[in-house]
């Protein structure tokens, strides 16, 4: 019974977490690759020089003592976001479109009053969000407005796309939808859609929610699935670049559509998950065996690579 | 690459069998180090009355260590009398003896001793025949040597067999004359059979001489045997002197007295009521083990855990199954897809419930998650800063423990009084995980990952309390080799999780 299960999802090319570790992440993500894509403050000053786009850093926080003056440093701005360097799974990430004397506010309208955010920067200093439990930096970002594709199919928050590279191939994409019972957050365990994107055409498919198949979002009833995703090639030809800017072999990319400067990259992930299959009903072993076959002249560059892509996996 | 790995995975294996097969095979080490060996109970109790002098003294025949007889431990009930053992002749003998203001005391004996077949080396000729037991005379001698003076020239074990014979009547040739066989059977009734089987040996030129001793059986009525012992050439020959046959029981005699003396005598005084108990215990061969293992050269012996003081050794044993816990904990994590906090803390918790059991362990364990979840609770309004935050977690820990400790004390509850033991910087940060965990994923994920912390703590529990296993790995170390390799093994394991064939099983028959 166990054995013939394992055959079947052997066939089905499913990627399970042992070999996505042992084979994958250990095979093609060099150790000392790590904090280029764990820390966004050293992602933020290599994208630039790989025409890799992503909000702009406008401040880094190191001490505590930086957090008394915190508003001189904003010089002005008014909305931004404030989330931990090395912060893993969304977490210690604060909106924030407007602030007082009184303190900050959310895009809710929630009022943070001010010490409460300097108690969550000393927070995330001390090391509280980050991925190993050390000190750590906070960083203060240009805040995205996302693009209007996906408001009818989102409730609140910001639905992000995630392209998973393999040496420098887009391989597999999805995008996260939050909705009511994900509390806005684009997270799939909290409740949030995954819908895949086909790599060759970007348009939206086999939409997920917690596992389980869905044709309409639950909170306002708009079809899922069949959404074309606009800047599509920009976006594949990012994530193929961005194996040339970390060298990391098996990577998340994971990108917003802002309203006014297109797709830009929220932040890479070393460990991606393997969620990405169910939500596009693939196997990602496969199409993973599949790039090992490659000829090797599709590596030659991000764009041959990402023609490779489009051509390859149809389905 | 490949190849490297599992030639290293394939030399662990092989130093792991070799080490234990050596143990086996050339050491002489149980395979199955905890089944129940020769180990023996035996006890004398005999009430002692004085003499009409006022003075009371016995003797009682004691076992003597040799190769194959170990004595464990001895011990003597003498009541108001002094008791002292010494050697006397071939004999180990416990005194009892004084003036008792009581007519009688109740004398004992006790000893814990493992007996093994012995080998056949062991056995060696006596030089020079025995004189004639103390109690012929002249004529008793040469009666002796008429009834069988005419086999000396035969070989000793048909000798043997021939004066073993005349017990039952059975001559050899033609049987002696009416007047001397007549004369031998009082001579059979002054002195005994024992006595009166030994004059006829020694007459035919036989060392011979008179032992008595405990049958080392089990559940059977035991009284000591009174034998004769001869010297056939090879071996010594234990005769019944009643019938003069050898005598052939299953398990050894435990010989008690040799020469003339008795198993138990009184000297002055009188012995009654003696009771003799012999039983087989359940002592383990590895007990036994831990005995030879003391006592041999070899560098393996040497080197063995045996060798540590007993208190440590504890500490060893326990140890040394840690590595099949973690080994337990990368199967479940790795195999079979089981969420736990941290990796170790489900072996540290079992170790915590040494002291506590396992029942109190997971009560402790459980209501200090459900405390110090609330004060985490609490504590995250006062914003505290990290390492500050996790102090006082710390502290509350700690002194809800030293609160449990001292209500242990008043109710009489010794479990919880252990909990110090339990380690409290762990459960601090589990406590700090738990709350993050059902701050991030929810309530549900995080009791999942607590009861499947204790689920694995409970089973680690078991494997570190496992006393076979205990022993095994005490004994042959090396089989930490193995574990090693398993280990090995299981990190290059890239197939699915038992978890992941239901998470991913809308893919099946999609290929």
């Amino acid at each position: 019974m166990i054995w013939k299960i394992a055959r079947e999802l052997r066939e089905a090319g499913v990627l399970g977490m042992n070999r996505r570790n042992g084979d994958y992440i250990m095979g093609y993500n060099p150790r000392s690759k790590f904090p280029l894509v764990d820390d966004k403050v050293l992602t933020g000053k290599i994208a630039m020089e790989f025409d890799v786009p992503m909000p702009p850093i406008l401040s880094v926080l190191e001490t505590h003592s930086q957090i008394e003056r915190f508003e001189e440093r904003l010089d002005g701005t008014r909305e931004f976001v404030i989330k931990p360097a090395r912060g893993a799974g969304g977490s210690g990430i604060i909106l924030v479109t407007d602030w007082n004397e009184n303190g900050f506010i959310k895009p809710s309208g929630e009022l943070v009053p001010r010490l409460e955010l300097y108690h969550h920067i000393s927070n995330t200093l001390s090391g509280i969000f980050s991925l190993a439990g050390l000190p750590d930096q906070a960083i203060v970002q240009s805040l995205v407005h996302p693009d209007p594709v996906f408001s009818a199919v989102s409730f609140k928050g910001v639905p992000d796309i995630r392209i998973v590279a393999f040496r420098g191939v887009p391989v597999m994409a999805m995008t996260r939808l939050p909705t009511r019972a994900s509390d806005g957050k684009a997270n799939l365990h909290r409740g949030a859609i995954g819908a895949g994107i086909g790599i060759a055409d970007g348009i939206t498919r086999n939409a997920v929610l917690k596992s389980a198949p869905i044709t309409h979002h639950p909170d306002s009833g708009n079809p899922v699935d069949g959404i074309q995703v606009p800047y599509w090639e920009k976006m594949l030809l990012t994530a193929a670049r961005s194996y040339d800017m970390t060298g990391m072999g098996y990577t998340g990319v994971d990108q917003v559509i802002d309203r006014d400067r297109g797709p830009v990259v929220l932040e890479l992930n070393a460990r991606p998950g393997l969620a990405v299959q169910i939500a596009n009903r693939v196997g990602l072993w496969g199409r993973l065996k599949r790039v090992e076959q490659a000829p090797s002249q599709i590596f030659s560059s991000a764009e041959t690579r990402v023609v490779w892509a489009r051509e390859t996996f149809r389905r | 690459m490949k190849k490297v790995f599992f030639s290293i995975i394939a030399v662990l294996f092989f130093i792991s069998a070799v080490l234990v097969s050596y143990r086996i095979v050339v050491l002489d080490y149980p395979l199955f180090p905890t089944a129940p060996g020769d180990s023996w109970e035996i006890s004398i109790s005999s009430r002692l009355s004085k003499s009409p002098a006022n003075h009371a003294l016995a003797v009682v025949g004691l076992p003597i260590q040799r190769t194959g007889l170990t004595i464990l431990s001895e011990s003597y009930q003498s009541g108001t009398l002094n008791v002292g053992v010494s050697r006397e002749g071939p004999n180990r003998l416990a005194i009892f003896s004084g003036r008792s203001s009581e007519d009688s005391e109740f004398i004992g004996y006790r000893a814990f001793l493992i007996s093994l077949p012995q080998k056949k080396s062991a056995q060696k000729s006596p030089l020079t025949l025995a004189p004639y037991p103390d109690a012929f005379g002249k004529a008793e001698q040469e009666l002796a040597m008429r009834l069988v003076g005419q086999w000396r020239n035969l070989p000793s074990g048909t000798r043997l067999k021939a004066v073993g014979g005349t017990i039952r009547g059975e001559w050899r040739d033609a049987p002696p004359v009416e007047s001397d066989l007549k004369a031998w059977s009082e001579v059979q009734q002054k002195h005994g059979r024992v006595v009166s089987l030994l004059g006829l040996l020694r007459a035919a030129g036989l060392h011979a001489r008179g032992i008595e001793g405990l049958r080392l059986v089990r559940s059977m009525r035991n009284e000591p045997l009174r034998l004769v012992e001869a010297w056939s050439g090879s071996r010594w020959v234990r005769l019944r002197p009643e019938t003069g046959e050898e005598l052939k029981i299953p398990g050894s005699l435990l010989v008690l007295a040799r020469g003339g003396a008795r198993a138990i005598e009184a000297r002055e005084g009188t012995v009654s009521d003696t009771r003799w108990n012999v039983s087989e215990l359940t002592l383990s061969n590895w007990r036994r083990h831990f005995e030879r293992i003391l006592r041999s050269d070899n560098l393996l012996d040497r080197w063995s855990f045996f060798h540590l003081p007993r208190e440590f050794q504890d500490t060893f044993r326990i140890l040394l199954l840690v590595p099949i816990g973690a080994l337990l904990i990368g199967i479940l994590r790795n195999i079979v897809g089981f969420p736990t906090f941290g990796v170790f803390m489900p072996v540290l918790m079992a170790l915590a419930f040494r002291s506590t059991g396992v029942i109190y362990g997971l009560a402790i364990f459980a209501g200090m998650m459900g405390i110090g979840y609330f004060l985490r609770n609490a504590l995250d309004n006062m914003r505290l800063l990290l390492v500050p935050r996790l102090s006082v977690m710390l502290t509350a820990v700690i002194s809800a423990l030293t609160i449990l400790a001292l209500v242990g004390n008043k109710i009489g509850l010794r479990e919880f009084m252990a909990v110090g033991l339990l380690p409290f910087v762990i459960l601090t940060m589990v406590i700090e995980r738990f709350f993050i965990m059902v701050e991030e994923s929810g309530i549900r994920t995080a009791m999942q990952t607590a009861l499947g912390s204790a689920a694995v703590a409970v089973i680690s529990y078991g494997i570190l309390h496992f006393e076979e296993l205990q022993l095994t790995f005490f004994i042959y170390p090396e089989l930490l080799f193995g574990i090693a390799a398993f280990q090995l093994l299981l990190g290059r394991y890239t197939g699915y999780r038992l978890s992941e064939l239901i998470r991913f099983k809308s893919f099946r028959g999609a290929s």
